[in-house]
């Protein structure tokens, strides 16, 4: 566990490091792009070593606990970001707000404990992979288009105006964002599909409301809500940068914040 | 808020106008996924009829939905976009059929004991079928592995059923892989325990005696409240029955296996007062009562199932299928047709 907790540790380094170096590149002008790809890189691998030993030590993989729920996402959410940073030029300054969503989940991961859970019974299954994958897309895409809909609400502030120049027009950025928003609905839709499938057979029903449910739902009904605001408005850009914000917030609360209030429902029992 | 009005995309498209403009209105559309999410919250929280809060937004989303499918133009223009609507709407009507025909309950049966189509609780739509008579499975046992900290393992219960052509099978069935018999679905749930079982026999009556188990409270969840009042059948008296053992079935410390205990006796106490009897049984003893004979036979494990039905499942599958290919087609035919970052 040492030497899992050791690469962790490493892998966090790098991402802060990179992390850090993006913030003040975009503070200072600068574009010390490569670095800040090349850091993000070096922490995925350095991780992902982490989190494979860990997996074939407790031969699971990182589902159960709050640790590793945390861990996963803060790795799956990196490589996602970390692909559109690389294949898409325009979403690199939304570090300055994709970044600081990361760093607050690995200052939280590291205040929770990496003791081994227990695999509850009904989670040998091939929807728990199907279920997971979907979900990890989906947040991922969110948070792509959180960044840039941040990189819009920060234009609006008198001295950060300028940082965000060379930027393409917000509309253009507000036009991205929806499209990777369009992308979490499928995604959202395919996890909610599996997670019905799985917990028919986990639960004896495909769906009973259950807080993680339910708030996955109201996730879903709000990108829906958000998709049609904007054909049936013209909405500006502000706003529809607050609508994606506030599907990332429904989003966040749905995956960390109900399993951390509420652990009895959405888990095996006794 | 700084949301610049423009004529609704419907009116600016050669759609009708008054009520039914309005029925098919994006707007309409906006209020009723609002709608939506407040009878969500409101059912969660219970602060309404789960019923109601729901069926009536999604009611008035399939009015919606129906009525801008055919007069909205964006629809004819978008093929897959339609499609992936349609098949929103075949949802909601199939998720009404599925409440509609629905059955969700609970039993119990002891090791050996066949499943007589009777439930301990349920819940159903109006339209169930009720076609439980006609299934047939026995209890045949099962094994329940826990980790040290008593973390249950999967369930192994060993059933035997009847299938369509009234052959006998016999399976292995477990917490998410249920016996699929007759349209039902049964499942192990986490609820099992010890049921001491009994003969009786009532004074004057010829033939067999009747032999039946008590369900003590679900184990180990109930450890420290293994008892239970019943009552004898044909008008026999009421009693209460306590299992007692010493040993350790269950050790926190390390890994152990769900079993019966080893030594055992049940307390067994009959009428009040003065007239109270109290007894404590081995299996083979046996308790002459007034009204009759009760043996104690010995313990058994029952297991507790959920039974469920819905007939619309692999129909709901295939219209969420149908409608994310739609809705993926639509996205990448409207999104890769025109890059990002040039106007329209
Ligand atoms: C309540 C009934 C609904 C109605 C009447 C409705 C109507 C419409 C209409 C008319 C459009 C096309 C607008 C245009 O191109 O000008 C549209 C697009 C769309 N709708 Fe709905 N809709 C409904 C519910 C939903 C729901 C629940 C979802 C779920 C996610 C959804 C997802 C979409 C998507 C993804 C698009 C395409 C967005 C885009 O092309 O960017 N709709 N809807």
């Amino acid at each position: 566990m040492e030497q899992e907790l050791a690469l962790l540790w490493t892998a966090l380094a790098s991402y802060v490091l990179a992390g850090t170096l993006a913030i003040v590149g975009i503070v200072l002008g600068r574009r010390p792009e490569r670095w800040v790809l090349t850091l993000l890189c070096l922490g995925l691998a350095l991780q992902s070593l982490s989190l494979g030993l860990r997996w074939v030590r407790l031969e699971h993989g990182p589902f159960v606990t709050m640790f590793e729920i945390l861990a996963s996402n803060v790795w799956s959410l990196t490589l996602i970001y970390t692909l559109a940073y690389w294949r898409q030029p325009a979403v690199r300054p939304a570090a300055a707000v994709v970044m600081p969503i990361l760093f607050l989940m690995m200052g939280w991961m590291i205040t929770t404990s990496p003791e081994a859970g227990h695999l509850p019974p009904t989670y040998h299954t091939i929807w728990l992979w199907f279920h997971v994958a979907f979900g990890k897309v989906f947040l991922g895409s969110v948070l792509v288009a959180v960044g840039l809909a941040g990189v819009i609400l920060l234009r609006n502030l008198p001295r950060a105006a300028t940082r965000f120049a060379n930027l393409p027009a917000s509309a253009r950025l507000e036009d991205l964002a929806w499209r990777f928003m369009a992308l979490g609905l499928i995604f959202e839709t395919l996890m909610l599909t599996v997670g019905a499938l799985w917990a028919q057979d986990a639960w004896g029903r495909y769906w009973d409301w259950d807080p993680l449910e339910t708030w996955a739902f109201l996730t879903w009904l709000a990108l829906a809500f958000g998709l049609h605001a904007r054909m049936a408005w013209n909405l500006s850009e502000r706003i529809s940068a607050m609508l994606v914000l506030g599907v990332f917030v429904l989003a966040f609360l749905t995956f960390f914040g109900v399993p951390f209030v509420s652990t009895a429902p959405h888990q095996g029992a006794i | 808020m700084e949301i610049r009005t423009t004529p609704d995309t419907l009116a600016s498209s050669g759609m009708p106008r008054g009520l039914l403009s309005i029925l098919a209105s994006l707007k309409f559309t906006l209020v009723i996924l609002f709608a939506l999410a407040g009878g969500v919250l409101a059912a969660f929280r219970g602060d309404a009829d789960p019923l109601w809060a729901l069926a009536l937004p999604l009611g008035l989303f399939a009015v919606n939905l129906g009525t801008a499918v055919v007069l909205h133009p964006a629809f004819r223009r978008q093929p897959p976009l339609l499609l992936f609507h349609l098949a929103l709407i075949a949802l909601v009507l199939l998720l009404a059929v599925g409440r509609l025909t629905y059955l969700k309950g609970h039993l119990e049966l002891t090791e050996g004991e066949a499943f007589s189509g009777e439930l301990a609780g349920w819940q159903a739509g109006p339209w169930h079928p009720w076609r439980l008579d006609r299934v047939k499975f026995i209890n045949e046992g099962f094994r329940i592995d826990y980790a040290p900290g008593v973390k249950r393992g999967p369930t192994s219960n060993v059933i035997a059923w009847q299938d369509a052509d009234g052959i006998w099978r016999r399976g292995v069935i477990g917490d998410d892989q249920p016996l699929l018999l007759g349209g039902y679905r049964f499942y192990t749930s986490f609820n099992k325990g010890f049921a001491p079982t009994f003969a009786w026999r009532r004074i004057g009556r010829m033939g067999d005696p009747v032999i039946g188990s008590v369900h003590l409270p679900s184990y180990p969840m109930h450890e420290y409240s293994q008892a239970r009042a019943w009552r004898l059948p044909e008008g026999g008296p009421a009693l209460w029955t306590q299992l007692k053992f010493g040993e350790v079935i269950l050790d926190p410390d390390q890994a152990s296996t769900f079993r019966l205990p080893e030594k055992h006796s049940v307390s067994i106490r009959v009428g009040e007062g003065a007239s109270e009897i109290l007894r404590e049984m081995r299996p083979g003893e046996v308790l002459r009562l007034p009204e009759g004979e009760l043996s104690y036979l010995g313990l058994r494990a029952w297991m507790g199932y959920t039974v469920f039905h819905d007939p619309t499942l692999p129909w709901m599958l295939a219209a969420v299928l149908f409608a994310v290919a739609c809705l993926a087609w639509h996205l990448y035919s409207k999104y890769f047709a025109r890059p990002w970052n040039r106007e329209a």
